[in-house]
C-alpha cells in the first residue's frame, strides 16, 4: 500500500484499485464517523504515518488496552487506529496468523483477532480463533468512561457472538451451527472436553461426588493454548 | 513662571506608576502597607516639601522609620521573639504527639498579638527587598553602624541580626522551598518524558491504573475463572441447540395434530393473553397515565422486571379514588398541574369533546350532492361496500321449490337446469 502523504486516497471510495475484502474497500468496515475520528486523530497523524506490517508490530507491542471511542470527544483508541492501520495495508494471511499465533503480546494477539474477524471467511474465522478461547489471560479495555477488565478469551467470544465489538459493527457471521448444519464446520470440542465429559455423566448417573476439587488442582498449564491433558483423576480417593 | 503641569487642573491627582517620582509627607507618618497608593494619590504639587535624601518613598519611609528605633532594643527584640517561636514550635509538636489539650487562649492570644507584629514587619521588609532587587544598583539605606567594643563584641553570643538579614534568611528559605518544588515538578516531567507519555496519552494516567492487567498473578484463580467462562460458553451454546430442538418439535407437533385441535390451543392461547391484558391494573377514572418512555432500553433481567412492572390503577398518597367527591377545580387528570401558573380549564380530553366519539367531521362533499344523481353515475365507493353492485345487489335468496325439480320429474339431467335463479325484484 502506497504511504502517501495525503490518504485521502484510501478513504476515497472512487477508483480504489488495492485489495478488496468482502466486495469493497477495507476501509470502509468502520463506519464513517469512526472513520473521521480516527483520521483526525494525533496518534493516527503522528504514529501511525508510513507503518508497514513490521513496524506496526513496534506500535502494537506499546499497546496497553483495547477499545472503541472514548470520552465525550469520542476519541479512538491506539488499538482502533492500529487496526484501521492493518486494514488498510491488508497484509497477507501468513504475517496474520503470525501476529495472532505469537504467545508473547497479548494486545497483538487481540489486534490480529480482530482483524481477522472483520476480513475473513466465517470458516476460516471459526476455525482460527476458537482455539484462542483457552487463553485466559487479563485485557484492559477502554469504554466510554473507565477501563474494565476482561480476558483474551472473553474478547474472542465478544467477536464471534456479538454485532459490535469495539465501535464497529461486525460483519454478520452465520451462526455455528448453521454451518454446522451445513457441513462446514465440526461441531466444537472445548478444551474442557475430558472433563465435561466427568460432568455429564456425573450429572447423569446422579452421582452427588463432588470433582471440583480435582478440577482445579491439576491444571498447572500456564496462559496459553490448553490442549487437553492427561490428568489422575482421583475421586475414588476418599477421605481416610 | 509656567505651571508644572499641563493640565488645566492642578488639583487632580496624579496617577501611579513604580518608580514615579513622589514626594508624600503622609507616608512618613503612618506605618500602613497602603502609604504607596496613599501617596501618590495624595500629592499636593502646590505646597513646596523638603526634598529627602533618597527619592524613593519606600526608603523614605524606612529612613524615617529608622530614625525612631532602636537598633539594640529591636536586636534584642526580635531575637527574643525568635527564641519564643521556636519554643512554642517545640511545644506544639510535643503537644501534638501527647495528645494534650492544653490552654488555646493563652497561645492564641501570644500567636496573634506575635503575628501580627512580625507579619507587618515582615511585609515592610519584603516590600524593600522586592524594590531593591530590582535596581540594579542597590540604593539602600544602610543602618549606620554602631561601634561594639571588643568586650560587648564577645559578650554577643545569640546571632542577632537586623531586619534586613532576618528578611534576607526568610527570603533565601522561601526560595530554598520554590527551588524544591519546581525541581520535583521538573523530575516528573522529565520521568514522564522518559516513559514514553506522549500528549494524546493525558487523560489515561490515572484511570488506567484501577485495572490490572498482569498476568499469573495468581495462576490458579485464573485458571478457575477461565474455566468458569468456559462452561458458561458451553452451557449457552447447548441452551441454544436444545431450544432450536424444542421449537423443530413443537412445530412437528403442531403439524401432526388435526385442525380442530391447533384452533383449540389457539384459543387457550389467546384466552390467556387476555387475562394478562385484563389482569393488568385498570386506569382509573381520570387517572393520570404513567408512560415509560420511549427511549428506555433492556439491560438485565432486574432492570426489564422493572421496567415491565405494572403501575396502572395503583394509587400514591394523596390520590382521589373518586374524583367527583372532589370540587370541579380539581378534577383533572394531572394532579401536579394544580396551583401553577398557565393552568386552563381544560380537565380531559372526552369532556372537552364538542363531537361524537369517532366521528371526525370528514365530510366528503362530492358524495353529499350524489343522491340526485342518477343510479348509474354514482360512485362506487358505498355500494361496494355494502355488499354488491348490480346483480349482486341482493343476497341470493332460498331456492324456491318446483315440481319439475325432483327427481323423478327430471327427464335430462345432462341439460343444464336453469331455474335456480329467483329473481325478487322487491
Amino acid at each position: 500500500m502506497a504511504h502517501q502523504a495525503d490518504e485521502k486516497r484510501m478513504l476515497d471510495d472512487r477508483g480504489y484499485t488495492g485489495t478488496l475484502i468482502r466486495g469493497a474497500n477495507p476501509l470502509l468496515l468502520f463506519e464513517k464517523p469512526v472513520r473521521d475520528r480516527i483520521v483526525e486523530s494525533m496518534y493516527w497523524k503522528e504514529q501511525c504515518f508510513g507503518l508497514n506490517a513490521a513496524t506496526l508490530c513496534d506500535r502494537a507491542v506499546e499497546l496497553e488496552n483495547i477499545g472503541g471511542i472514548y470520552g465525550a470527544a469520542q476519541k479512538p483508541s491506539k488499538f482502533l487506529c492500529l487496526a484501521f492501520k492493518l486494514l488498510q495495508l491488508t497484509p497477507e494471511r501468513d504475517i496474520v496468523l503470525h501476529y495472532l499465533r505469537q504467545q508473547e503480546w497479548k494486545y497483538l494477539r487481540a489486534l490480529a483477532a480482530f482483524y481477522i474477524r472483520l476480513c475473513w471467511q466465517p470458516k476460516e474465522i471459526f476455525e482460527t480463533l476458537e482455539p484462542f478461547l483457552a487463553d485466559y489471560r487479563k485485557l484492559k479495555r477502554r469504554a466510554r468512561e473507565g477501563f474494565a477488565l476482561t480476558y483474551v478469551d472473553q474478547f474472542v467470544d465478544d467477536l464471534l457472538t456479538k454485532d459490535r465489538v469495539c465501535a464497529t459493527s461486525l460483519w454478520k457471521l452465520p451462526p455455528r451451527t448453521q454451518l454446522e448444519d451445513l457441513d462446514v464446520l465440526e461441531p466444537r470440542i472445548s478444551p474442557l472436553g475430558e472433563e465435561l465429559e466427568d460432568i455429564d455423566a456425573d450429572r447423569q448417573d446422579g452421582r452427588t461426588e463432588d470433582d471440583s476439587g480435582s478440577d482445579v488442582e491439576v491444571l498447572d498449564d500456564g496462559h496459553g493454548l490448553g490442549n487437553g491433558h492427561d490428568h489422575d483423576n482421583d475421586t475414588d480417593v476418599d477421605g481416610d | 513662571m509656567p505651571p508644572k503641569r499641563m493640565t488645566a487642573n492642578q488639583d487632580r491627582s496624579h496617577r501611579y506608576y513604580p518608580g514615579k517620582v513622589e514626594y508624600a509627607e503622609d507616608a512618613l507618618s503612618s506605618d500602613s502597607e497602603n502609604s504607596d497608593a496613599e501617596a501618590s494619590s495624595a500629592h499636593q504639587p502646590a505646597k513646596p516639601t523638603l526634598p529627602k535624601a533618597t527619592s524613593f518613598p519606600k526608603d523614605a519611609r524606612l529612613a524615617a522609620n529608622l530614625s525612631k528605633i532602636d537598633l539594640d532594643a529591636r536586636r534584642a527584640q526580635a531575637a527574643a521573639q525568635e527564641a519564643e517561636r521556636l519554643k512554642r514550635e517545640a511545644d506544639a509538636r510535643a503537644k501534638e504527639e501527647e495528645e494534650f489539650v492544653t490552654d488555646d487562649d493563652n497561645d492564641e492570644e501570644d500567636g496573634s498579638g506575635r503575628e501580627q507584629e512580625s507579619g507587618s514587619e515582615e511585609e515592610e521588609e519584603e516590600q524593600e527587598e522586592s524594590t531593591s532587587s530590582e535596581d540594579d544598583v542597590p540604593k539602600r539605606r544602610m543602618p549606620a553602624p554602631k561601634f561594639i567594643s571588643k568586650t560587648n563584641r564577645k559578650q554577643c553570643s545569640v546571632p542577632v541580626f537586623s531586619e534586613e538579614e532576618l528578611a534576607a534568611q526568610e527570603d533565601a528559605r522561601r526560595k530554598e522551598r520554590a527551588d524544591e518544588m519546581l525541581q520535583l515538578q521538573l523530575e516528573k516531567q522529565a520521568a514522564a518524558k522518559a516513559a514514553g507519555k506522549k500528549d494524546w496519552d493525558d487523560d489515561e494516567e490515572g484511570l488506567a491504573d484501577e485495572v490490572d492487567d498482569a498476568d499469573d498473578v495468581d495462576p490458579e484463580e485464573e485458571r478457575a475463572l477461565w474455566k468458569i467462562r468456559e462452561l458458561l460458553r458451553i452451557k449457552r451454546d447447548r441452551d441454544a441447540i436444545e431450544s432450536a430442538e424444542k421449537e423443530r418439535e413443537e412445530i412437528e407437533r403442531r403439524r401432526n395434530l388435526s385442525k380442530e385441535e391447533r384452533d383449540a390451543e389457539d384459543r387457550e392461547y389467546i384466552d390467556t393473553q387476555k387475562e394478562e391484558h385484563e389482569g393488568k391494573g385498570k386506569m382509573g377514572h381520570m387517572q393520570k397515565y404513567f408512560h415509560r418512555g420511549a427511549y428506555t432500553f433492556d439491560a438485565d433481567d432486574e432492570t426489564k422486571q422493572l421496567l415491565n412492572r405494572d403501575i396502572m390503577g395503583s394509587r400514591f398518597q394523596d390520590d382521589a379514588r373518586d374524583k367527583s367527591m372532589l370540587p370541579s377545580a380539581l378534577q383533572i387528570r394531572d394532579m401536579t398541574k394544580i396551583g401553577k401558573k398557565g393552568r386552563t380549564r381544560y380537565r380531559d380530553m372526552k369532556s372537552e369533546d364538542t363531537g361524537r366519539w369517532g366521528d371526525l367531521g370528514v365530510r366528503d362533499r362530492r358524495k353529499d350532492g350524489e343522491y340526485k344523481l342518477d343510479e348509474r353515475f354514482r360512485s362506487d365507493g358505498d355500494a361496494e361496500r355494502a355488499g354488491g353492485t348490480g346483480a349482486n345487489a341482493y343476497a341470493v335468496g332460498e331456492r324456491r321449490k318446483r315440481v319439475d325439480d325432483s327427481r323423478d320429474g327430471r327427464r335430462d339431467d345432462k341439460r343444464p337446469n336453469l331455474h335456480y335463479v329467483y329473481y325478487d325484484p322487491a
